[in-house]
């Protein structure tokens, strides 16, 4: 499978999805102009990714900042993770950044995937 | 809404109105007046204080450059949004959107944020995205510049010039600033705003400027300078390109009378194209329903025609079949049947292209649209039992007519008896109907204002059939007012409210002159003639187009055998659900069976302590009973069919369905019905009274009675039209039954004018019942278990035996008298001579044939003038000679019918004879087919001698013609073109051809036509 590797601007978030590696990663921040543009790559490799899938999938989400239209995207791109097989969202945020941190628990309510909660 | 959606709602309005740095006051005033409008007082005090406390829960943060709103905002909006998407529908979540919208305009300045939380709302309420874009633009901005969409309309008193892109425009000089109407095509929805210094009402509600308000079905827009705007008009704006039907509906110098000769409609004129809502008002009496009639090409017009796109409605009824659609006052629905079957079936016999899965689908599309889908498994039930409302029921005929889309409709008082709401919802769904091009003609009675506004043109009759208007609605008012010169006439409606008061109308037509003492006199100010011509002088009628003979999609109506199939289902479903029809149908034959044959077994002591069917004295009442029964029981569950489905026949003339699958699937059924009652009561009663070995000849008869009993009770349903009348008739129908059928009144023992000497009389030949129990009675008596080995032989035996006992001293006896008074001087004695003489002839002819010993020429002497003692001695010496020709038959006969009783004793194992007789023979039978209580066995007819006993032994005594199917009664076989046949079979068959001869009866209606000519003899006045 491809690899994406996107670097991160200071609208875009960082991404990196490597299914060789086991690297499954989005960073900083996402407030990009379009954000259905911006993901649109990454649903579709996640797509393609669910039908061969590695034994274990850890997404890591590690933002600082997102907008309501990436919010959108970002649900999008967590209901995808549903249909993977042994999959698992891994949520970082700042140690006092409360907002983050419900906003993921907001998350792991609104999909059937396991998250796991960790500060940097 | 539920609690939990208002305290989504609640939230979604926080997060939104906190945005931006925090609520601003208007903002929290919309709020404020959102829940207001949709709760009461307290409760929204409720909800409010909840917005109020999720708005203390934090605000969006600022990073230096803009203003963000915080994540868990966004994720909180989304959360909203799932919950939403699971409990409103789309309409409903359209509606919340616009709301939304509504906040971001309440703040007056643009807010990203809050500009980009909608957004994303919009998104995850799986809202398209242009439609969200018209939307937006519509609700945000009032520039007419912006609004080039094509689902955007604006009513202003501009030039359409201004109008950018496709945006649809109405010019109208009662506007001030613009009205903009939006269309949300996928959900149907469509709301208006208005920009300008006027005020304007949405049905009869003020509505502010700018506001946006939700423009519903059967909505009224007005402007305080008389602009109404009706929902349909609308709506036709922003889908006219959809209607291509080409329609010109012309009505000429129509004239109707009654049959009486009355007039009942005069001169009218109507000329109309597709897509218009016309009412039909007027008096009591005046001719509503009849114009309504003769326009659906019911009646036929004296003078005048109605020509649809060309075509003579009432004379070239093949070219414009199915176009027609009528609905008439009364229910047109099966009782028995759900809202979903009824509907279903009537499709099915409109379609035949349409697979069930399809029709199924469009059948619930059509009732999902009239609000129905809910209800579309309850039956439709009757008046008494009611399960669906009366405003159901409306729409439910309605939809009958609507869901195979004719183009012109005639609707006879859709709203009597209905709520003034269910009368809008089924005048909406009229006007919506005309929309799609339908011309729709309604008869209507008191139509509120709202609904009388809703047409587009009325037609106004007066006694007499006196056409006295015909034109705008509103207008009328004014006409009416000025020409009877009442102040104010230039006021068709109430200035304030805008509402009119068609009773007004007729208050002015049937203004009664009033006498010296102040009294009303029962004279009219103006007389219906009068009005006539004031409304022929004023108005002229204004042609539309005519389209000449353009033909129409003309119904794809199923074959004939298809809709027998369907009739036969949809009965059968509706009779099979009406469980006491179906318990009381299947129960009654075997009950009186079993009453019958239980009283019926005669124990006869003084031969047996046993039951023994040979002694048994009532197995003649026995067979009589039974096809007395079968006739009974045929006619009554026949009789009130037709009648019950008349209305609904009425309609399917409209879709030229086919009389004949009609009637033959109603046959079919009842048939069936008859098969398995005769069955069960053979069953049982056969059993009871141990006929053995006679099971299905006798079910065969009485099949076939009953059968015959249906079609009669078809054709007397078809032909009367209330279900009292067909059951008085029944009776008359089933006595002379009785009394013709040869078992309660001998046929010898009638009346000499129908009587006949020696045959059954013609009139009992009409009679089914004659021929079942004669075809009954002979098979039992002549093929029974025992008879059998027997019928023959004593057939031999009594013939020889009549002849030597009774014929041949007969014959004896008339020639003596002959030959004795050849020169008689009397005249009396002279005449009994020269008969006995003939009689004598044509007898000898007939031995003659057997025994051949006369010469032709010799039979030429036996006359008065040639007879003489040589002719004599050799006719008597031919008497002597058939006496011993018959005693050796009979000799001869006697002896084989005991070998038979020996050969048949031996092969049953040496059993007795007689117990084979007890079995299977039944004594009164016998002497009931054989005669035996006769006092006179001979009798001279027609110059031959018949017998008067065992007429079951004796074939048809004299055939005259080919075609003479006469006999005696009972006898064992039947003459006709030539040959002889056995009574059963031929019986049966004379039965079918008659129940054959009726069909065609029932088909053509001929009952019913003949009950007409009658009712048009008027009887002259003196």
């Amino acid at each position: 499978m491809q690899i994406i590797q996107l670097e991160g601007t200071e609208d875009t978030p960082k991404v990196m999805l490597d299914k060789a590696k086991g690297i499954y990663e989005v960073s900083g921040r996402s407030l990009p102009e379009d954000a259905a543009e911006f993901y649109a790559p990454i649903l579709n490799w996640l797509t393609e990714y669910a039908g061969q899938s590695n034994p274990s999938t850890e997404f890591v989400i590690k933002l600082e900042y997102f907008n309501t239209a990436s919010s959108k995207l970002i649900l999008d791109v967590l209901s995808k993770l549903e249909d993977v097989k042994g999959s698992k969202v891994v949520w970082y945020y700042y140690e006092d950044d409360e907002d983050m941190q419900e906003a993921g628990e907001e998350f792991s309510e609104l999909v059937d995937v396991p998250f796991e909660f960790k500060t940097y | 809404m539920s609690e939990e959606i208002l305290k989504s709602l609640a939230q979604l309005y926080a997060i939104i109105t906190k945005q931006d740095g925090g609520v601003t006051d208007s903002e929290k005033t919309y709020v404020v007046n959102s829940f207001k409008k949709r709760l009461n007082l307290a409760t929204a005090e409720q909800y409010i204080a909840l917005y109020d406390e999720f708005l203390k829960d934090g605000e969006g943060k600022d990073d230096g450059k803009k203003r963000l709103t915080s994540v868990k905002d966004s994720v909180k909006t989304l959360g909203i949004c799932r919950k939403i998407n699971k409990t409103l529908t789309q309409k409903q979540k359209i509606v919340v959107l616009v709301e939304l919208l509504e906040i971001l305009k309440s703040e007056g300045k643009e807010s990203a944020q809050q500009q980009e939380i909608i957004d994303t709302v919009a998104i995850a309420f799986n809202i398209d995205k242009d439609e969200y874009k018209t939307l937006q633009t519509f609700v945000l901005h009032n520039d007419i510049q912006l609004f080039g969409d094509e689902n955007i309309l604006v009513i202003n008193n501009r030039d359409s010039s201004i109008i950018p892109g496709n945006a649809k425009h109405i010019h109208s000089d009662q506007v001030d600033g613009n009205i903009f109407f939006v269309r949300v095509k996928s959900v149907d929805m469509i709301f208006l705003k208005y920009t300008g210094e006027d005020e304007i009402t949405l049905n009869s509600l003020n509505i502010g400027p700018d506001d946006v308000t939700l423009f519903s079905p059967g909505s009224t827009a007005k402007t305080k300078r008389g602009g109404v705007f009706y929902y349909s008009d609308v709506l036709t704006r922003f889908i006219s390109e959809s209607v291509s039907v080409k329609l010109s509906f012309q009505v000429n110098n129509l004239e109707f009378r009654f049959a009486n000769h009355n007039i009942g409609l005069r001169d009218i004129n109507i000329s109309e194209g597709s897509g218009k809502l016309i009412g039909i008002m007027g008096a009591s009496g005046a001719g509503k329903t009849t114009l309504l009639n003769v326009l659906a090409g019911l009646e036929t017009p004296y003078k005048g025609e109605v020509l649809i796109n060309g075509y003579n409605l009432h004379k070239e009824k093949d070219k414009v079949r199915g176009v027609i659609g009528y609905i008439p006052q009364d229910d047109l629905l099966i009782e028995e049947l759900t809202v979903f079957e009824n509907l279903f079936y009537s499709a099915k016999l409109c379609f035949k292209n349409k697979t069930d899965e399809e029709i199924t689908g469009m059948v619930n599309k059509v009732l999902d649209n009239l609000g129905l889908i809910q209800s579309k498994d309850l039956r439709v039930g009757n008046a008494l039992n009611k399960s669906i409302s009366g405003g159901q029921r409306k729409r439910l005929n309605i939809a009958l007519e609507l869901i195979r889309e004719p183009s012109v409709l005639f609707v006879d008082e859709p709203t009597s008896g209905l709520s003034s709401r269910d009368s809008e919802n089924v005048m909406d769904l009229l006007k919506e109907l005309t929309l799609k091009g339908t011309l729709i003609f309604v008869v209507i009675h008191q139509p509120s204002s709202d609904i009388y506004k809703m047409f587009d043109k009325m037609f106004i009759l007066d006694v007499g059939g006196y056409p006295i208007y015909y034109g705008n609605p509103v207008e009328a008012i004014t006409y009416f007012k000025h020409v009877s010169q009442q102040a104010d006439s230039d006021k068709g409606q109430c200035a304030t409210c805008g509402n009119v008061n068609p009773e007004q109308i007729f208050n002015i037509i049937e203004e009664k002159v009033v006498d010296e003492y102040g009294n009303f006199t029962a004279n009219r100010r103006l007389t219906p003639k009068q009005w006539n011509e004031s409304f022929i002088n004023r108005f002229a009628l204004k042609r539309v187009e005519d389209i000449k003979q353009e033909s129409f999609s003309i119904l794809h109506i199923p074959g004939k055998i298809k809709q027998f199939w369907v009739f036969t289902v949809r009965d059968f479903k509706s009779k099979l659900f009406n469980k006491q029809y179906m318990l009381i149908n299947l129960i009654e034959a075997p009950l009186l069976a079993f009453i019958l044959s239980f009283i019926l077994r005669y124990k006869n002591n003084s031969t047996s302590t046993e039951y023994v069917f040979r002694y048994n004295e009532n197995i003649p009442a026995y067979i009589l009973m039974s096809i007395v029964i079968a006739i009974f029981i045929g006619l009554s569950i026949s009789a009130e069919e037709i009648i019950k489905d008349k209305k609904i026949l009425k309609r399917e003339t409209f879709l030229n369905l086919s009389r004949n699958s009609y009637l033959l699937s109603k046959v079919f059924i009842l048939f069936m019905f008859s098969a398995i009652q005769t069955f069960l009561f053979v069953l049982v009663g056969n059993s009871i009274l141990e006929i053995d070995g006679m099971f299905f000849q006798f079910w065969i008869v009485l099949f076939s009675v009953a059968c015959f009993a249906n079609l009669t009770g078809l054709i007397i349903s078809s032909a009367f039209d209330t279900a009292i009348t067909v059951y008085i008739l029944v009776p008359l129908l089933l006595i002379p039954q009785m009394i013709l059928s040869g078992s309660i009144f001998s046929f010898d023992k009638i009346n000499d004018m129908i009587r006949s000497k020696d045959k059954v009389p013609v009139v009992a030949d009409l009679m089914a019942a004659r021929w079942a129990y004669e075809a009954i009675a002979v098979k039992q008596f002549r093929d029974n278990g025992y008879e059998k080995y027997f019928f023959k032989v004593e057939q031999k035996e009594n013939i020889a035996n009549f002849n030597i006992v009774y014929l041949l001293p007969e014959l004896n006896e008339r020639l003596d008298f002959a030959y004795e008074n050849l020169n008689a001087k009397d005249d009396s004695l002279l005449k009994i001579s020269i008969n006995n003489l003939a009689v004598l002839k044509s007898e000898l002819r007939k031995q003659n044939k057997i025994v051949p010993r006369l010469q032709p020429q010799d039979l030429e002497l036996l006359t008065i003038e040639k007879m003489n003692a040589q002719t004599y001695n050799k006719v008597k010496a031919y008497l002597k000679e058939l006496e011993v020709f018959y005693n050796k038959i009979f000799n001869d006969a006697n002896k084989e019918k005991e070998n038979y009783v020996f050969a048949l004793g031996r092969l049953n194992g040496g059993t007795d004879v007689n117990k084979l007789k007890d079995q299977y023979f039944n004594e009164s039978l016998s002497d009931m087919v054989r005669n035996a209580t006769a006092k006179k066995r001979i009798v001279e007819t027609d110059q031959y001698l018949a017998p008067k006993l065992d007429y079951v032994y004796f074939s048809p005594v004299e055939v005259k013609g080919t075609f003479d199917y006469r006999a005696h009664f009972f006898a064992p076989v039947k003459h006709f073109a030539g040959n002889y046949y056995d009574t059963f079979k031929f019986n049966i068959i004379v039965i079918w051809l008659a129940g054959i001869f009726l069909y065609i009866l029932l088909y053509f209606d001929l009952l019913r036509k003949l009950l007409n000519v009658f009712g048009k003899i008027s009887i002259p006045r003196t």
